[in-house]
Parts: structure tokens; sequence; C-alpha cells
């Protein structure tokens, strides 16, 4: 042990006689007065000539700091990297980044008032130092007010300081040795803490990785994986068939498909057009008759479509008198059933696009028998 | 800092002097040697019993947890169209218990509440282990909890990012924010009573331990400056903090259409009820510990009559708040929200609508009587009847407005499952096991903050008085 002192350290009983003492030590310029005291006193502060604590702004500038990382962070997520629009919003709408941004903020405020505090400003932990290897030290927890005066430079006299203490009323006075030297920071210290750093995040990642890996394959984990479903290119054990999907019930018809005509032609022939002979219905009947009729009964309705010529099929000629003299009902009933060699359009045309194709079959038909009369109406 | 003499030239007149902190003569080596020393000491019959006790709620928690993993949330009474039942209600409840602790150590703590100092650190305590509790819930209401880390937004392969626009993720951020805040607002309070543990005990696996903790703390002038900023920092942080967090809850409901949830009053509405319910709890726990641990000088008597003045306070705020619910739905017009308050008052679930009112709204009334604040029978009614009327609040809220909204060929009857109220009792026997455990190995009363504050503590001249 060095026979250099760190300090001396006097205690007293009651916070006034501490409060009276540190004046007069001031004065005495012997060295740092320091106290040590079980709770806050008030007025220490000023009494020792503290300066005041910088924590307040620090606190401030890391609070802005973390609002705008926080707004940083989600507008270049919610705007720029990967929009979605939410709720009709635009993808850069800031309002609902309002609540992170106020979180973040106390996050980063609160880590710069505990931890800045802790480790910047009081510089703990540390447990080194003389103070807290002093006899006193078990006082100053729990109900007694010490106050040392500390060495500034080699010169520090602890005779006098503990003369000084004394006459200032302090009890149990004790001279604190200065430690020997810093116990950190020697190349066997550095190596075993960069070791153990090392090794801790070594350990740290094993588990984390087999934790992401391996636990969600685990026995009881996996269960709610292992699904009853039907696996690509494989036969369904669930049905007969083998089959996964099933074809719907003989019948099945899908919403806006019900067939209306489901009796005989003839008996169809009473049911009434309901859509007006609008442009709009027209020009409906015009995109389903070129998708779905024309291919076989032609663009002009004569039963010469493309179809007729590659594979001997005989469609309908729509524009012979038969069909001119059907009333409308029955040309939706073969739409609706099918005929001859026509298939049921049921499942393909909803109610409206049947009759729309219905009003323009007849437009066909008149376009091809137009009469003089038939010029007059379209001239105004 | 005022120094201003005048202030203290005119006598206080005798009826409005604070009463004593504390019963009896106090001072800090008594105070030192009552509370510290139960750590020191082994632990009496009745503890180990009521841990027993508390032990097999855990486990009972633990196998319903474990069988929910291994066979999925099917285990659980939830199904459409009640999508969130226990596991939600279950989540806003020990939310909400853990806001009385904040109240009590940061609001209080602004307010110069004196009083506060003494029951602080028990209230902070259960804090931490009621959030938790909470946080158990989100966390096995996702299905796959080992996948749990898919809430929080981290580049990945699948090069998706979390929606920045759902309050179920401001949720993630404020659970998370107000664990980390509390539990360094505790810790950073702990550090001087640890040291004071550190400085009396004589077993050396104590001593070791506590030194660490203690982080070398020596109660330098110079580091208690910095340490009452901060501490007065954090009060600040944490008391916004505390305001927000439940309202980012409410969000979750009132930011969706569904009739019940969508009104603007649910955030203070939340908050109220949240501090409502803790408070209940802290007395609770407070009678408890005052009995069995002597600490009937420190927690006085004025302590759990002021804390039942708060719970009557929040009484009203609730009463005010249902009356609004009612309110909105009668004067929107819309049949929808007309439905939904019906439901609460006379549908399927109507009996759980009148537990809730029953218990938060007609029972606590009893608090303006002195003789029910100052007697324990009559508290403890009040508290454990707010307890269950806070939870049943969090039922009505999430399973009546689900299980009948907009489409009516949707609605079903709920019915929670023993696996729901397996956890439900585990997440209560986690809360007091650890409630336990804490009262034998910390000191469960600041006192460090208690001697800053008893008579003689602080110099008779100079300075400004808090």
């Amino acid at each position: 042990m060095s026979k250099k002192s760190y300090a001396v350290l006097g205690l007293f009983d009651t916070p006034d006689a501490l409060m009276h003492a540190i004046p007069k030590l001031r004065a005495a310029k012997l060295g740092t007065v320091e106290a040590y005291t079980p709770y806050p006193i008030h007025g220490i502060d000023d009494a020792l000539g503290l300066r005041r604590s910088p924590l307040g702004g620090m606190v401030l500038v890391m609070g802005v700091l973390g609002a705008l990382t926080a707004f940083g962070f989600q507008y270049w997520i919610s705007a720029i990297d990967y929009p979605i629009i939410t709720g009709g919003k635009s993808a850069a709408s800031w309002e609902a980044f309002v609540p992170i941004m106020f979180e973040v903020t106390v996050l980063f405020a609160t880590f710069t008032a505990g931890l800045g505090m802790l480790l910047l400003l009081n510089r703990l932990p540390f447990f080194g130092h003389p103070v807290l290897s002093s006899k006193a030290m078990k006082g100053i927890t729990r109900d007694r007010y010490a106050l040392a005066l500390e060495a500034e430079s080699e010169a520090f006299d602890s005779a006098a300081a503990a003369q000084a203490l004394e006459a200032a009323g302090a009890a149990d006075i004790e001279v604190l040795p200065a430690p020997d030297r810093s116990p950190f920071l020697t190349s066997d210290y550095i190596l075993r803490t960069l070791g153990s750093i090392f090794v801790a995040c070594l350990v740290a990642g094993l588990g984390i990785y087999s934790l992401i890996k391996w636990f969600p394959l685990l026995a009881p984990m996996k269960y709610m994986q292992d699904q009853p479903r039907l696996n690509a290119q494989k036969a369904s054990t669930f049905f007969k068939d083998g089959h996964g999907m099933q074809p719907p019930v003989p019948g099945t018809v899908a919403r806006g498909y019900l067939p209306t005509a489901t009796g005989t032609q003839e008996g169809s022939a009473t049911l009434v057009n309901p859509l007006p002979r609008t442009k709009d219905v027209f020009a409906q009947g015009r995109k389903v008759y070129i998708n779905r009729c024309e291919v076989c009964h032609g663009a002009l309705a004569n039963g010469a479509g493309s179809l007729t010529a590659a594979y001997g099929a005989k469609p309908a000629n729509l524009q012979a008198q038969q069909f001119r003299d059907y009333p409308d009902g029955k040309i939706y009933w073969a739409i609706v059933n099918g005929k001859n060699a026509m298939p049921a359009h049921a499942a393909y045309l909803t109610e409206p696009q049947r009759w729309a194709v219905v009003h323009y079959v007849r437009a066909l038909q008149r376009a091809q028998n137009a009469t003089d009369e038939d010029l007059k109406v379209v001239a105004p | 800092m005022r120094t201003d003499a005048s202030v203290h030239a005119v006598p206080i007149p005798e009826g409005l002097l604070e009463p004593a902190l504390t019963v009896g003569r106090v001072t800090p080596g008594s105070l030192d040697d009552q509370v510290l020393a139960f750590p020191e000491t082994k632990p009496p019959k009745q503890w180990y019993l009521a841990l027993a006790v508390t032990l097999t709620a855990l486990g009972i928690g633990v196998a319903c947890i474990g069988y929910t993993f291994t066979t999925g949330i099917g285990a659980w009474g939830n199904s459409s169209p009640v999508f969130w039942a226990f596991d939600i209600i279950n989540f806003v409840f020990w939310v909400g218990i853990g806001h009385a602790g904040t109240l009590i150590s940061a609001i209080l703590f602004l307010f110069r509440k004196r009083w506060r100092n003494a029951i602080a650190r028990f209230a902070e305590a259960m804090t931490i282990f009621a959030v938790m509790c909470a946080v158990i819930f989100p966390l096995i209401h996702v299905g796959r909890p080992w996948l749990a880390y898919w809430l929080f937004p981290y580049p990945n392969e699948r090069a998706l990012w979390t929606n920045f626009r759902s309050p179920l993720l401001w949720d993630v951020f404020a659970v998370n924010t107000y664990f980390s805040v509390s539990l360094m607002f505790w810790y950073l309070g702990l550090i001087p009573d640890i040291a004071s543990m550190r400085d009396r005990t004589t077993s050396k696996l104590r001593k070791t331990i506590y030194t660490v903790l203690a982080l070398g703390w020596r109660g330098a002038a110079s580091h208690w400056q910095h340490y009452e900023k901060a501490y007065l920092l954090l009060a600040g942080l944490a008391t916004g903090l505390v305001l927000s967090v439940h309202s980012v809850v409410s969000f979750d409901f009132a930011t969706s259409v569904v009739p019940g949830w969508h009104m603007t009053i649910f955030p203070p509405y939340f908050v109220a009820g949240a501090i409502f319910a803790g408070f209940s709890m802290v007395v609770i726990v407070l009678v408890v510990v005052r009995e069995t641990m002597q600490l009937k000088n420190l927690i006085t008597m004025r302590h759990l009559d002021v804390m039942n003045k708060v719970i009557l306070a929040m009484s009203c705020i609730m009463a005010y708040s249902y009356m609004m619910e009612g309110f909105t739905a009668w004067y929107s017009m819309n049949e929808y929200l007309h439905h939904g308050f019906m439901n609460i008052i006379t549908g399927t679930y109507g009996w759980a609508g009148w537990v809730t009112i029953s218990c938060n709204i007609f029972i606590p009334q009893l608090l303006w009587f002195k003789k029910c604040r100052s007697s324990y029978f009559w508290m403890i009614l009040v508290a454990i009847g707010v307890t269950i009327g806070m939870w049943f609040e969090r039922f009505v809220i999430i399973v009546i407005s689900l299980h009948q909204d907009y489409l009516p060929s949707a609605w079903r009857i709920y019915k929670p499952t023993m696996i729901d109220f397996g956890i439900l009792l585990g997440t209560f026997g986690l809360f007091f096991t650890l409630v336990l455990i804490f009262a034998r190995v910390l000191p469960v009363i600041a006192t460090t903050e208690v001697k800053a504050i008893l008579p003689d503590a602080q110099p008779s001249h100079g300075g400004s008085h808090e």
C-alpha cells in the first residue's frame, strides 16, 4: 500500500452539522470538499458550489433525436421503401406516425436520463473508489453524514485536513489511502474482457440461431403446421375419386346466373325482355355477342361464322324468317339451355347479359332487313 | 431554488398542516433496521404457504399455455366473430393494473405528494410484474409465439415491413417502452437502497450480489445532484408515458369501426379505468403487506385513506364514462350503436354489464364514508369488487361488442373454455409469486426516499423546501 492518501473523511450526526461545516472547510482550501450522505440533502449543491446538472439538456437533445429517428424510420418505410395504402390515406401521411414518435422520444430520453446519469455523469459502475472500502461507508448509507477533503494534487496534507475536519465538528476521522493503481486497463484485463464478450456473443448467437431454426420444428411446436390439406400433385385420401376439388352437385348455379327459363322453349315464349333498349344495353349485348356467339352465328347473325368453314358445323341462320318470327323468350331459352349442338350458356352469362344479347340479335336482324321506315326513325 | 424567507413567516393554520407521514418515532437507522432486515431473515411459514398457492396457480397456467401451444388456439373459446376474447381482455386488464405504480411513482412525485414515498416502491414493482403478465397474452395470442419477433420492424428476407398505421403496432412500441421505462425507474430508485443493504449485510454471498447491483453507489453529493435530476426527468417522462400507454391500448379498439369501440372517449376512459383498477390492486396488496410485515408505522391508515379517495374519484370518472357511452349511442341516432348499448344492459351478456356497473360505480360509492375508508373489511370489499368489475368491463367492451356487430348472420354466443380460465389463473399466480419473492428479496419501502422526508432529515436553514 502506498503511503499517499486519497482523502480524509469525517462523520457528522445531523444534516445541520454537516451544512454548517461545509463553508468552513471550503474556506480552508485544503482539498476538494465532497459530502457523502444517505439521501439527497436540500441545498447542499449550492453549499458545495456544484455546477448545475447538464442532464436536462442531454435529455432534451436525445428526446428530439428520438422523435426525428422515429419519424424518419417510419417515413422511409411507409412512404418510400414499402408504401402501402391504408384507409385511403396517402402513403406519406405523417399523422399515424405520432404515437410511435412519442414512444421512441420517451425511450431515448429515459435511457439518456438513466444511463447518462449513471455512466456519464456519475462514472458508475465503479467498485474501486476508496470511500467504498472505508469504515465510514456503513454509516453513510444508513444514518450518518460524511464530509471528505479529497486530494487535488501530490501536495495534499492529510494531517492538516484531519485537523480542519475536527475543528469543524466531525467525528471518527479516517484517512483513506489512495489505491495503488487503477485495477482496470491492464493488458490481461482487456484480453479477458474481450474474450468473455466474444464468448458471450457466440453463445447468444448460437442460442438465437437454434431458437429460430430448430425450435419451431420441435415436436409440439410444429403440430400447428401439420394441417390436413391436399398437396400439389398428390391424390386426396379424403374423397373416393382422389380429387381434392369436387365438382358441384348437378344443377348447381352460381349467384346471379339463375336460369329463369327451365321449361320448354314453347313455354318460354311469353317471357318479356326486362331491359330497356338503350345504347348501353346494346353495347353490352354486342360485346357478349362478339365473345360468345359470333364464332358460330357470324358477325351478321347469318349462320356464317368462322367455325362453319373449319368444322362444317351448321349453326342456325338467325336471319331466317323462322328466327325473325321468334318471340324474345324463345331466343332467351336457347341461350340459357342450348339447342341441338349449341351448349347451354347459363353458366357463362348473367341474367342481364343474356337479355342484352337478345336485344342485340334483334338489332342485327332488323339491320339486315331494314325498311325505308327505319331510315326515317334514325334521321332526326 | 427559492429561498424566500417571507413564505415561511406566515404560520400555517392547524387544520391545513400536513399530518405526519409516519406513526411513532422513526429515524433513518430504525427505518433501515425495520425494512432492510427482511431480506436477511428467514421467511415465516405463512410465506411458504402463500408461495405454494401462487406457484400452484402459476403451474396450472403454464400447463394450460403448454396445452395451447401443442393443440393450437382452438383450445380457447375464441371463434368467429369473437376473435378477441380472454387473451385481449387479460392483456388490457393487466396493463391497466400496472398504471397505478407509475401514477404513484411519477405523477404524485411531480405533484410533490410526499406520502407517495412510502408506497412507491411496492407500486412500481407491481407495475413491472403486471406488465410482465400482460405481455404474455399478445405473445400467445399470435398463435406461434416463437415468431413473435415478427412484430418488430426489422429488415428481413421477406422484404416486408410492419404497418405503421396499425394501432396494434403502436401497442408493440407503447408496451415495450412502458416496460423498459418502468424497469429503469424502478432500478434507479433501488440503487441507493441496495447500497444500504450491501453495507449492512454480513453474508458474503449477499454482499457480492448487492455490490454488483448497487454499481458502487457511494452517496456522494455530486452524484445525488445528477441522481435527483434524473429522477425528476424520469418522473416527467413516465407521466406522459403512462397517459399514452393505455390511450394507445384503447386505440386498438377506438380506431376500428366496430359499434361500441369506435368512440372518442376511449383514451381518457381507458386511462382512468387503468388507474382505478391499479389502485385497487395496490390497496389489496398494501393491506396484506402492512399487516404481515409489521409496517404499520410506515404504511399508515392515512395512506390507505388517500388511496381510497383516489379510487372514489376514479369511480366517478368511470360513471361519467359509462353514461357518455349511453349518451353517444343515443345521440348518434345510429341503430348499431343503440343495439350495442342495449346489449350491455339487456343482452345475453347483460349480467356482465351489470356486474361491471355495480362493481365499478355502485360499490365504490361506499368510500364516501370515512368509516369505510378506514376499515379493512370495507376497503378490501371495494378493492376486490373493483378488480372483478374492471375485468368484466373489458369483457363487456370486447365480447359484447364483437359477438353481435353489423352482420346478424355472423352473430354467435362466445363461451370461454377451461383453458382460458387456467391461463388467467396462471397470470394471477405469476403476479403474486413475483410479489411474494420481491417482498422477501428487495426493500419493500424506498428507505432512501422515506429518510429524506423524516422530521429533521433536512437542514433547518437555507435551501428550499420541497
